[in-house]
């Protein structure tokens, strides 16, 4: 991600900003998530996983990002916690040591999923 | 798998109690009509029911006057039916950095719109507001104070019936969010001089969701409906009645709902509010204690747990508290909440934002078995985040 290019607009309590990320101006939130899924391709993925921490994603990662990416695009919403358990085969505590940023910043924000909601 | 812990009860209470959840079918089964309203037999007993429920909320939370228990949806519509119908133009409210957003909300919103302004007090670093400091920001135009009785995020008790007398001698009213305290804390509304109380059903009352109220003192006079329409009586008059409780209560009631709380009330009663109490705490201190003894696990004010009821905050140091839920969901059957809590400043105020933390809430249902369950989770969750 080589920092931000246009101002900042609140849009509900997430704010937007364009960055660019391997090469293409993209719409982020504050936390770095994709504002829109169909802006991800492997090179942001790779870009987003720099971010992190990860030098290159490697197999076992991809597995994870292609299964969140794949769940994502059938069921139109990130899998439950049991189902990305039982669609990976590994515990969540293996998952979350997978990514440095963890499941919810690491995986899913690598994986271009939109940021979760829910009350927190 | 083994059964699913449920360490969310703060969120909701889960499960109700089997009898309740029976006796709500078998009397909705049985009355289920528009209660009040109608000639015949059947409205009148629905009625009946839903007066006798007004006198028995009234009854466990010290009030003087069955009529002043308006039924609501919740907590959050308490407070608002409360906050939008007390406060004028010009007022000033004391309020505490402990609060849910179901009164930060409200209160922000008056004062974007210009109407009031207030001031939130800080809470010492074991979770209590001092007394003082509430008096202290009291005003010639305050209107109103208002505060949680128990934190939602800390679990802290705060001391409600000193800062009751003290805003009674500053002649302020005093509104409480019993949200987390209703049912598990006893409350006197009127020895303690409290002028207004919102509760919710589905936490510690062991009710339904979907079913909460406004208690209010005779002090309040001056609470202006923000909401208008059927009340059952005065049919002809377009103005919507002043008499309580159809003065904040429009449209029809829910009636499965106030059989619950009924029922509930009735539960609790013959459980024994102290002994919930006593037996959450004994949980509460078992968790405490063993998380305490774990490399890497972060506690919040939880060094003393007097004046508190049956929830704990936590971290596991380097872990985004959303993926510790998650693990403790899919890889030990453990339902915990995570995040902010909807309580914002007492994140900001922990240092804890904007990831907030993992809570763990008791119920009356919670085994010891659960709390063991639950720390060698916490354990294995730690050492892991640990070996890296």
């Amino acid at each position: 991600m080589n920092g931000s290019a246009a101002p900042e607009q609140k849009t509900g309590d997430l704010q937007q900003k364009l960055c660019v990320i391997a090469g293409r101006e993209i719409l982020i939130d504050n936390e770095g998530f994709l504002w829109r899924v169909e802006d991800w391709t492997e090179e942001v993925a790779e870009a987003l996983a720099s971010e992190c921490g990860i030098d290159k994603l490697d197999d076992v990662q991809w597995t994870v990002v292609r299964f969140l990416r794949n769940y994502f695009s059938y069921h139109g919403r990130a899998p439950m916690n049991r189902d990305l358990k039982a669609g990976l085969g590994i515990s969540l505590m293996d998952l979350e040591a997978l990514f440095p940023g963890g499941i919810r910043r690491g995986a899913r924000r690598v994986a271009g999923l939109p940021n979760p909601r829910s009350c927190t | 798998m083994n059964r699913l812990i449920y360490l969310d009860n703060a969120a909701t209470t889960f499960p109700k109690p089997a009898s309740v959840l029976k006796k709500m079918i078998e009397t909705y089964t049985r009355i289920g009509v528009s209660p009040g309203r109608g000639s015949y037999d059947l409205a009148a007993e629905a009625g009946e029911l839903v007066s006798k429920t007004r006198q028995k909320v009234a009854h466990f939370f010290g009030a003087p006057d069955p009529d002043r228990v308006i039924f609501t949806a919740n907590a959050t519509d308490a407070l608002n039916i409360a906050l939008q119908g007390l406060l004028r133009p010009g007022d000033h409210v004391v309020s505490t950095r402990l609060e849910h957003n179901s009164v930060l909300r409200p209160l922000y919103h008056l004062r974007r719109n210009g109407i009031i302004e207030y001031d939130l007090i800080p809470f010492d670093g074991k979770g209590f507001v001092d007394p003082e400091d509430i008096v202290a920001a009291i005003r010639p135009n305050t209107k109103l104070v208002i505060l949680s009785h128990v934190s939602n995020v800390l679990g802290t008790v705060q001391p409600v019936k000193e800062i009751g007398y003290r805003c009674a001698e500053h002649k302020v009213p005093l509104l409480i969010d019993a949200a987390q305290s209703a049912g598990i804390i006893p409350v006197d509304m009127q020895s303690w001089q409290v002028a207004g109380l919102a509760f919710t059903g589905h936490k510690s009352m062991l009710a339904p969701t979907g079913i909460g109220g406004l208690v209010l003192n005779r002090q309040i006079e001056s609470i202006e409906p923000s909401r208008f329409g059927g009340t059952g009586i005065d049919s002809g008059n377009l103005i919507h009645t002043e008499a309580f409780p159809y003065r904040l209560e429009a449209g029809t009631l829910n009636l499965l709902g106030i059989i619950g709380l009924s029922e509930s009330l009735d539960f609790i009663g013959e459980m024994g509010m102290e002994s919930i109490h006593t037996g959450e705490m004994e949980l509460l201190n078992r968790l405490r204690d063993g998380l305490s003894l774990l490399d890497g696990i972060e506690l919040y004010c939880a060094e003393n747990l007097f004046n508190h009821v049956g929830l704990l905050t936590a971290n596991v140091r380097g872990m985004d508290p959303n993926d510790v839920g998650a693990i403790l969901d899919a890889d030990f059957g453990i339902a915990v909440r995570v995040g902010l809590h909807c309580a914002p400043l007492v994140h900001e105020s922990l240092g804890t934002s904007p990831y907030g933390s993992v809570r763990f809430s008791i119920g009356p249902f919670n085994t010891g078995d659960d709390i063991d369950r639950t720390l060698a989770a916490m354990a294995g969750i730690a050492r892991h985040k640990r070996r890296g």
